[in-house]
């Protein structure tokens, strides 16, 4: 699916003292099978841009496009549906008595034939490495598994265009990097992902894109390579070494990723 | 309880009262077949700055519960400035401060200098006394200026500072932070870095987070996985041991990663620049060498 926004705006309070014009005319595109990292510090507009993405809010201005579509003329159902969206922290919304239950909960509320739904809440669970614990209680899981049976919770519903806000946040590194790697499956077997993060070394390994907003607005869009070198304050720490040689890295090029930094780098020290 | 002061001359010597002491420490939540914490034992002297990483689900968590009495240890030894919190629970919290991650959840007052007043009016102190200690916490944070702020309307990190401060006015002996960093954005975390380096020595602090890079100065970090206390070590034997990492599934950050595999050290490499200039080094040396 494409996902297009068009010069979107949004003001929360308007008319009143507390007005913030939170995003100021946003226009971008999530093409399909790609993973777009959006990244800013807080109060850039992150979480209000991403909930534009299923009209969970409504823009004061500016329109959502699906496939060429405009999105306020879908069923919402359906909008949301094929835009999957994982807020922070998505592990608060669990409520069901087993992991089991929680997932199939969408489908269920889809329409779906009982076996369709087995079907669906199995393959959810194995894509976040989670079918061992189907038939446990979600609140005795730990953070990281409560954070997995949440993500395939919204899974199930077969999202074209998966929306990610936050998803690492407070997760130990091995449960991070499974997530990455979910993130690069999915990608990978046809669905695009927009992920919301400040983490810019994770956001570096997996992103085909980065966006960077800055109140409100688009600062830089584009490749890796050519944000990250441009936007040295969102730079990742593979880019920010090699930003530091300056003169001296002359020749090994823009790396960004881990891996291809490292080869780099151990290139110029043998010579 | 309290000890006098026993270091000598050296204000780096840290005095050798214990704060907080565990012995045989082991606790069961009810239901599950194995322990979140079984056979723990170690002390912190007054003024150490300890680091606590593991996995999620590891019992990091569980300790730090124990520590303030909001759990019951199923056996084992807790005293925490000399009383047991399971005992004692109001003489040990108004000796503990605990941060969480979520800054917002702690904050209830219209106004920033309410918020910090909140636990001291709770607790009955009298009012002049309390300005001074409001006005002092609030500075001991970096948020002069800020008392008459609406609490909505901060940064993440601001707001998270809010809360610290909320904790120091009570003048706690022993802060107990809880992966107080992330939540925040990167300047955030800076901002909120930068004060507790400030407390150090002063405060006696546990730290639990899943950066190692915000521990390389903790005088040690204890690694807590599957219940038990792996490792207690200081920050550079933590972080140049790749099977220790490893077992306990730590992961390095990338700049001590890419670091520690181009060979050069990792413990010195705190920012790019240092780990540019000694990639700078290396190739002069080879050029020197031919």
């Amino acid at each position: 699916m494409r996902l297009e926004l068009r010069d979107i705006r949004h003001v929360y309070s308007p008319g009143t003292p507390f007005e913030v014009k939170a995003l100021r005319g946003v226009s971008l595109t999530v093409e399909p099978d790609e993973v777009l990292g959006i990244l800013g510090g807080t109060g850039s507009g992150k979480s209000t841009l991403v909930q534009h993405m299923n009209l969970l809010l409504e823009p004061a201005d500016g329109t959502v496009l699906v496939d060429g579509v405009d999105a306020a003329r879908l069923k919402k159902s359906e909008l949301r549906r094929r835009v999957g969206l994982v807020f922070q922290f998505p592990e608060a919304a669990l409520f069901a008595p087993t992991v089991w239950e929680d997932v199939a909960f969408a489908p269920r509320r889809l329409g779906l034939e009982e076996s369709e739904i087995g079907d669906r809440v199995r393959e959810s669970l194995a894509l976040v490495d989670a079918e061992d614990l189907k038939d446990r209680s979600p609140f005795g899981l730990s953070g990281g598994e409560q954070r997995r049976a949440a993500i395939a919770g919204v899974l199930a519903m077969r999202p074209e265009v998966l929306v990610l806000d936050e998803p690492t946040s407070g997760l130990d590194p091995a449960s991070r990097q499974k997530l990455l790697r979910l993130i690069q499956t999915l990608r990978d077997t046809g669905t695009s992902v927009v992920l919301v993060s400040h983490d810019t070394d994770e956001m570096a390994e997996v992103a085909d894109r980065i966006c960077i907003l800055e109140k409100g607005e688009i600062r830089a869009i584009g490749p890796p390579a050519d944000v990250f070198y441009a936007n040295p304050d969102f730079a990742p720490a593979t880019v920010s070494t090699v930003a530091a040689l300056g003169d001296d890295g002359h020749g090994i090029g823009r790396p960004v990723r881990f891996g291809e930094t490292l080869r780099a780098l151990a290139g110029l020290i043998e010579g | 309880m309290k000890r006098a002061n026993a270091s000598g001359s050296d204000p780096r010597i840290l005095p050798d009262t214990v704060s907080i002491a565990c012995e045989g420490l082991t606790y069961s939540y009810p239901g599950r077949a194995e322990p979140a914490l079984s056979g723990v034992s170690f002390r912190v002297r007054t003024g150490e700055y300890v680091g606590i990483v593991g996995p999620n689900g590891g019992g990091k968590s569980t300790l730090l519960r124990l520590l303030n009495g909001l759990l019951r240890a199923e056996s084992g030894k807790v005293m925490v400035s000399g009383h047991d919190p399971s005992e004692s629970p109001f003489q040990v919290r108004r000796r503990v401060g605990m941060l969480f991650q979520n800054p917002e959840n702690g904050l209830v007052a219209p106004f920033v200098e309410d918020d910090v007043a909140f636990g001291l009016e709770n607790l009955g102190a009298p009012r002049e006394g309390m300005r001074d200690r409001v006005r002092e916490a609030i500075r001991a944070v970096g948020l002069v200026g800020y008392g008459r702020r609406e609490p909505h309307t901060l940064s993440g990190g601001e707001k998270q500072r809010v809360a610290l401060a909320g904790l120091l006015a009570l003048e706690p002996e022993i802060l107990l932070l809880d992966e107080p960093t992330s939540m925040l954005d990167a300047a955030g975390r800076r901002e909120v870095l930068y004060r507790m380096q400030g407390l150090r020595g002063e405060k006696t602090i546990l730290h639990v987070t899943h950066h190692l890079e915000e521990l390389l100065d903790a005088d040690r970090i204890m690694v807590i996985n599957g219940g038990k206390l792996a490792a207690d070590i200081p920050p550079g034997r933590l972080i140049s041991n790749p099977d220790l990492l490893a077992k306990n599934n730590l992961v390095l950050p990338p700049l001590l990663r890419l670091a520690a595999e181009l060979g050069l050290d990792a413990a010195a490499s705190r920012t790019p620049e240092d780990v540019a200039q000694a990639i700078r080094e290396r190739v002069r040396r080879r050029a020197e060498a031919r």
